[in-house]
Parts: structure tokens; sequence; C-alpha cells
């Protein structure tokens, strides 16, 4: 008897206190195939996965594993069950060595030695290898996922679950990582892949699924179905794939012929150190004028962060010089955590951004005028200046940080990932507005815009750089525009 | 220097005792922080343990009284467990409460069952008890090994809990824990269940030092005898950089401390002797100041979710 599925959810009804996460949502993947589970952020795929992993329990629906239903307890039963997950943000013990993260888990005496054999054992079976004795913390993004994958797979799973996995990886890795899943599969493994990006999944699977509002909308074989046909499922209507191209690098670029000589940001043999001594900077100049959009790229850790929170404002340079202006529009990635309060009105956040400057008594008439504003020019839905910045959605929170940051006055704006976890509408509406800021030419703010989509990057830069490894070097334009390799080679640091 | 000669052995010794009870304390919390949750609540399971001990030994005898001792401290630290994992309280607060509530209990107790005036003098103790053929062993022999029982089982303790710590799957899964919480779990480990497993370790722990403060050293209770170990202990896993080596070192380091205000008194110095009283607890401070930074300290620790 053939099994008609390695892992399938039913039914599946999810609720996180007043909001239904997951409503009558299914999956059913075949044995032996990579089936992509997409969606747009907030769609419920973490979610779903998270059930089938056992981390939470489903209100409603049944889970099936090798066609035997199955009730998990834990993420412990998962495992037990021949499920393995590789985490968006890796479930890795940082301090740790690699062989303590495969051990983890296991009962009674410890057996390090034993461990690391079976390490080296999978290593020769899959290619995927991990020191053993390394620290996690100090291997590369993509050993960590490595790493990810060798722990479940010395656990011997069978059913694999990807997190958003190639958020993290240059796209030569990401393309190791497409030809390890087909040959996992081949083999007899099978793979679910959970991302937003349609590119991604096309690339690799066998069959899409995708859910909208935590609703199951489509499940088809991949050959049944195209970019437009998923993108429709994904956000209820035609619209295209990457509405930001919309507009494009050249055109902008003839928008702003010169940018002013005078730049409003420079950096200066600026080299930085983290608290653990870590080198995150190295001798970075960097100069960004007015009207110029200036793209940075680069994967986790290779010092894009700290990058512009040095230009922000937000971090000191070990040594070295910063010039920049007395107010700099911050765009942080977590808005939640960095740019506002949740538990503040709308007014009280917009006043919060001048708070290091305001002296003496505040003039909320005038400070609720502006946030009204902010609210219109940026087409802020259910936002009034009163109303909490924790009851909007967070693609208006975004579009209302964007809007407060790129107010009157403002000399520079660093923007870091502005679209995380935005629909595609919402993300279009943000990346017109940077767009905007520059095609003012020299009345406009100088922007410094990063994102880990490539494609966000071209279509609102007027300049690339890139930081690998601490480093910031610019891209130069390639002479046709649909090229990548240069950027790619940038990633990895081979330019 | 002959005087000093004469008088270093004792000194040798009364630090050894003195370490004793901080050593219990400090490793009990030890596992805890390495779980990820600070214990504010030792000194109110150690000054459990203490009148734990003294009723217990009342009823049955000396090692009736340790075991005594170990229930109640781990009693204590259960209620903390109840407020810290089940009810989400703040661990800082929930542990300072804890010390205040046993504090106040055990006086209240000590007063009720004794009497305003009476201490229980007739407290039956552990004698030191010499090793035969280790005790009498040239130089360090005597002071190391004759001692009374609780020394003993700290000797056995430090081995047991470094191979506990890096030999078990649980002793990795509690590491894992007060490193990476949701890596731990995303693992297989049940956190909640470790993390109480840990509180109530160092609460036995902390019980077992009161234990040892009554029926090895004073030989009776006193209203707030704990006199903040619980809080020296909490610096001494700093200073040890939450390593068991390093705590059991810094455990002995705090034990010379007390020790050395003995040997000052006994030098017959001009100088108040509040001044060596004092010495220990400036000691903390100074050596706090010096190691700076947590760099070594568990990234979950204190943290609430």
């Amino acid at each position: 008897m053939t099994i008609a599925s390695a892992l399938a959810l039913a039914g599946i009804r999810h609720r996180f206190g007043h909001t239904l996460a997951l409503d009558d949502a299914h999956l059913t993947v075949a044995p032996g195939t990579v089936h992509a589970l997409l969606g747009e952020n907030g769609a419920g795929k973490s979610t779903l996965m998270r059930i089938a992993f056992g981390m939470l329990a489903p209100d409603a629906g049944t889970l099936a594993v090798q066609g035997r239903p199955v009730q998990f307890r834990s993420s412990a039963d998962a495992i037990a069950a021949g499920l393995g997950m590789v985490h968006q943000h890796f479930a890795l013990v940082g301090p740790m060595r690699a062989v303590e993260n495969v051990a983890l888990g296991s009962r009674g005496r410890l057996d390090l030695t034993a461990t690391a054999a079976r390490m080296r054992e999978v290593a020769a079976r899959t290619g995927l290898s991990v020191d053993p004795d390394a620290v996690v913390a100090t291997l590369s993004v993509a050993a960590q996922q490595r790493l990810e994958i060798v722990k479940a797979l010395v656990r011997g799973a069978r059913v694999l679950i990807l997190d958003e996995p190639g958020a993290v990886l240059t796209p030569d890795e990401r393309a190791d990582l497409d030809r390890w899943l087909r040959q996992f599969c081949a083999d007899g493994g099978t793979a679910v892949l959970i991302t937003h990006k349609v590119r991604e999944a096309l690339a690799v699977a066998d069959a899409i699924s995708v859910l909208r509002r935590g609703r199951s909308v489509l499940e088809a074989p991949r050959a049944d179905v195209d970019d437009d046909a998923v993108v429709a499922a994904m956000t209820g209507e035609a619209l295209r794939a990457s509405p930001a191209k919309a507009g494009g690098a050249a055109a902008i670029r003839g928008l702003v012929p010169t940018p002013s000589a005078e730049p409003v940001l420079a950096l200066d043999a600026v080299t930085l150190r983290d608290a653990r001594g870590v080198t995150r900077l190295r001798d970075v100049t960097l100069r960004v004028a007015r009207g110029e959009v200036l793209g940075v790229i680069g994967v986790e850790g290779a010092g894009v962060r700290e990058l512009l929170r040095v230009l922000a404002g937000r971090l000191a340079p070990t040594t070295g010089s910063v010039r920049r202006p007395l107010r700099v529009g911050f765009i942080p990635e977590d808005r939640l955590h960095d740019a506002i309060v949740p538990a503040f009105s709308l007014a009280e956040n917009l006043a919060l951004a001048d708070a290091g400057h305001a002296r003496g008594r505040l003039d909320w008439r005038g400070i609720r005028r502006a946030t009204a504003d902010v609210l219109t020019a940026h087409d802020v839905r259910n936002g009034t200046a009163d109303r909490l910045a924790a009851e909007l959605s967070g693609g208006n929170q975004q579009k209302f940080v964007v809007g407060r940051e790129r107010r009157v006055g403002v000399d520079a704006l660093v923007a870091e990932n502005p679209t995380r976890g935005l629909d595609l509408r919402a993300a279009a509406s943000v990346l017109a507005a940077l767009r905007d800021a520059a095609a003012r030419g020299a009345d406009g703010p100088a922007v410094v815009f990063h994102s880990t989509d490539l494609d966000e990057v071209l279509a609102v830069a007027t300049r690339v750089v890139a930081c690998f490894n601490g480093s910031v070097r610019e891209v130069p334009p390639p002479t046709d525009p649909e090229d990548r390799t240069a950027y790619a080679r940038a990633l990895v640091g081979t330019l | 220097m002959i005087e000093f000669g004469v008088l270093l052995l004792p000194f040798l010794e009364a630090s050894l005792r003195t370490a004793t009870p901080l050593g219990f304390a400090a490793l009990g919390e030890l596992v805890t922080e390495r779980a990820g949750v600070i214990n504010l609540g030792l000194e109110g399971a150690i000054i459990a343990g203490c009148f734990g001990a003294l009723a217990g030994a009342g009823l049955g005898g000396p090692y009736a009284g340790v075991l005594a001792g170990i229930a109640a401290g781990a009693a204590v630290a259960m209620v903390f467990a109840v407020f810290v994992l089940a009810l989400r309280a703040d661990q800082i607060i929930a542990g300072t409460a804890m010390t205040l509530l046993a504090l106040g209990i055990t006086g209240t107790l000590y007063r009720l069952v004794y009497g305003a005036g009476g201490a229980a003098l007739d407290t039956p103790t552990l004698a030191p008890w010499a090793l035969p053929g280790l005790s009498s062993l040239p130089g360090l022999g005597p002071v190391l090994f004759t001692q009374p029982l609780p020394t003993y089982v700290l000797y056995l303790l430090v081995p047991a809990l470094l191979w506990w710590m890096h030999r078990t799957g649980a002793g990795l899964a509690l590491r894992a824990i007060g490193e990476h919480r949701a890596a731990a779990e995303a693992a297989g480990v049940r956190s909640q269940r470790s993390r109480a497993a840990a509180i109530i370790f160092g609460g036995a722990m902390g019980g077992l030092s009161g234990a040892t403060l009554v029926l090895a050293q004073v030989g009776t209770f006193n209203e707030g005898m704990s006199a903040g170990r619980g809080f020296i202990a909490i610096a001494i896993v700093v200073l040890g950089r939450w390593s068991v080596l390093g705590t059991a070192l810094a455990a002995l380091v705090f034990g010379a401390a007390f020790a050395l205000q003995y040997l000052f008194q006994a030098m017959d110095w001009a100088l108040p002797y509040q001044l060596f009283l004092a010495f220990p607890y400036v000691l903390t401070l100074v050596l706090l100041a010096l190691l700076r930074g947590r760099a070594a300290a568990p990234l979950e620790l204190g943290r609430q979710d």
C-alpha cells in the first residue's frame, strides 16, 4: 500500500485571543515532494506549521503523519513521529557547540562522541557538513541553517518543515539549498517550504498551497499554476507580483541627474566593535547626498544593521567620524520594538520622534494637527490622532512610522526593511513614499534604504552598496538591468 | 611570624567551615540561574532551612534536622516556583517577597513555639567527624577531613553537579533553557518542568545551607540568623561566572573573608571589630565592581515570558 500523504492537516482552526488566525486550513503533502506553503505575512503559514510541529495545539482539526492520525502534546512528540523543523529564527543555542545543539533534547547520559559521529555520518550521506565542535555563534548563517537540518536528520526526520529558509541566504546559498531539497525528496524525504516569495516557491516546489487570512485558498500541482495565479490567490485579486517594479531604478536615475555636491551623511573610516568585541563595521567611508536613495544590500550579520544605526545616530562608532544632520528619520525593522510605543496614542507617538529635542511644554493641538496630516498623506486607515498605536494593523503602523519619519525638516531618512510584514499593497505604498522623497532632488532628504528583497532595492535605489563581513563596497550598475550577477557576488564578498 | 603560623591552620579550618553553607546555597542558586531564573528568595530558603533544622533536630535528632531543613527550603522554593512559573509573576518581586515572608514566619513561629526568651539550647548538633586515614595526612589533612558531615556532602556535590550539567541530557537541557529557551523547547525539552526542578533543587540546597548553619556551626536558632547569606550566595554565583568550579572557589574566598575576622580579632589589632564584621560585605561590593559585564550570564536570566 502506498501512503497518500506524508503530512496531512485538515480543518485546522486556531484562535489567538480575539483573532482567528486559522479557519478551516488544510494541507496535504505527498511523500517525496517539495511542497511550498505560500501566503502573505500574517496569513497563518507559521501558525499552521507550528501546529504541525506540536508547538501549538489547534482548537479544531486533525493531523496525520505518514497516513496515521496523530495528536502532539509537544515538539518532542512531533520529532518522535519523524518531523523536523528548520525555524526562521534558528532554534539554536549560540554559546553552545554544534554537537551539543544536536544532542539537546536527549535523555539520560550524554554521549557527545556518538552524536558527533552521527553528524559526520549524515554529512557523508547528504553533503551537509558542520564541524561538531564549532561554537554555534561563530558559524555563518548558512552553516547554522545546515546545522538545523542536520539536527533534524540526526533525529531521523523524514518530513522537514522549513520556515522562510531563503530569507537569510545569498542567491548562491539558496540555489544550493534548493538542489539539496530536491535530492532529499528524490531519496524519499518530504519537505514543506514556508515562504511569502512566489518566485522562490515556484523555482523548487512540486506542489503549491496558498493560505489567505487563515483559510486555504489554493492547493495545486506546480505545473498547474503560474506567478499570476499564485499572486491572485495570495492577495485575493489580480495584482502584479512586484508592484515595486513599476517605477524602476532607471526612471529614478533619470529624475536625479546629479545629487547635490554637499553630502548630508558622511562616514569616514568608521569602525564599530560590539559589546563582545566583535568587529561589525570595518573602515567604512560613505557619502550620501540629498536626492539620492542609497540602496544597501547584505545578508544577516554582514553589518547592514549596524551601518544603518550608525547613520541614524543610534550607535556610536568605535573609531572614525560621522557627519549627520541633527534630525535623521529612522524606520527600523522591528517597529513595535524600536519605533513606536503601542500603548501610546498616535499623537503621542508622533511627539516622541522629537522628544530628544523638545524643551518645555508640548503643543498638543499642533501635534494632533500634524498627526492628522500624516494619517491623511500616507493613507493610514482607521487612524485618528487619539487612537492607540496598538489598535492599528501592522501595515498601517508602518505607514504611520514612514509618514512620521518623513515629516518636514528631516534632512536624511534611514529605512531598514520597511516593507517587512506588509501586504503587497501597503508595501507598494511605502516604497512609493521613499521614491517620492528622492524625486524631490536637491530639495528632498538623503535616503538610505535596506531591504532583504533585492527587487525592492533595485526598484527604489539610485545607487547600491553591499555590506560583506563589515566592509561596505559600492556595486557599479550593470549594463544589462536584468543582470544580477554583480549583486549576487557582492553579497558573498567576491565582487 | 610564628604567631601567624600558629593561626594559619585554624584560619583555614574556619574558612572551610564558613564556606560550607555559602557553597550549598550558591551551588543551588547556580543551578536555578542556569535555567534562566534568578531566585532572590534564596535567603528565605536558608532561614526556613535553619528553622526546619531546629524543629527537626529537636524531634528526631540531627539527621532528621538536616532532612527537615532541606524540606523547608524546598517548600519555600516551591511557593516561589508557583508564583514565577504558573502565575508568571515577576522573579525579582516574587523572590524578595519570599525572603521577607520566610524571615517573618520563622521569627513568629520561633517565638510561638519556643517562647519569647527561650532558645532551644539543647539542640543536638553534628560534631566534626575525622575521616580515618585522610584526617591524619600531613599538612591540610586535619583541616580538610575533620569536618562535620555537610562539608563532606559538599565535597561530593561539586563533582556530581559538574558531571550532571555536562554529561547528561537533563543537564544539557537545563543549560540550553538558560541560554535560549525557545530553542530548547523546539528541540523537545519541557522547559517549565526543568525550571521547576531547578528552582526546587536551589531551595533544597538553601535549606541544607540553613541546616548546616544551625546544626554544624551555631548550634541554635536566632531570628534572622541567615544574615544576608542568601544574597552573598547570589553574588558568589556572579563571581564564579556561573560555573560550578568557579562558584565553589568563590564560596571558599567568601568563607575566608568571614574567617578573616576571627583571625584579625585574634591578632588583637586596635581596630573596631565592626570593621572586620563588615569585611565580607565590602568584599562583595568590591569584587562585583571589579568583575564588570555579564558576558558569562545565561542570556535568559530573569527574563519573563
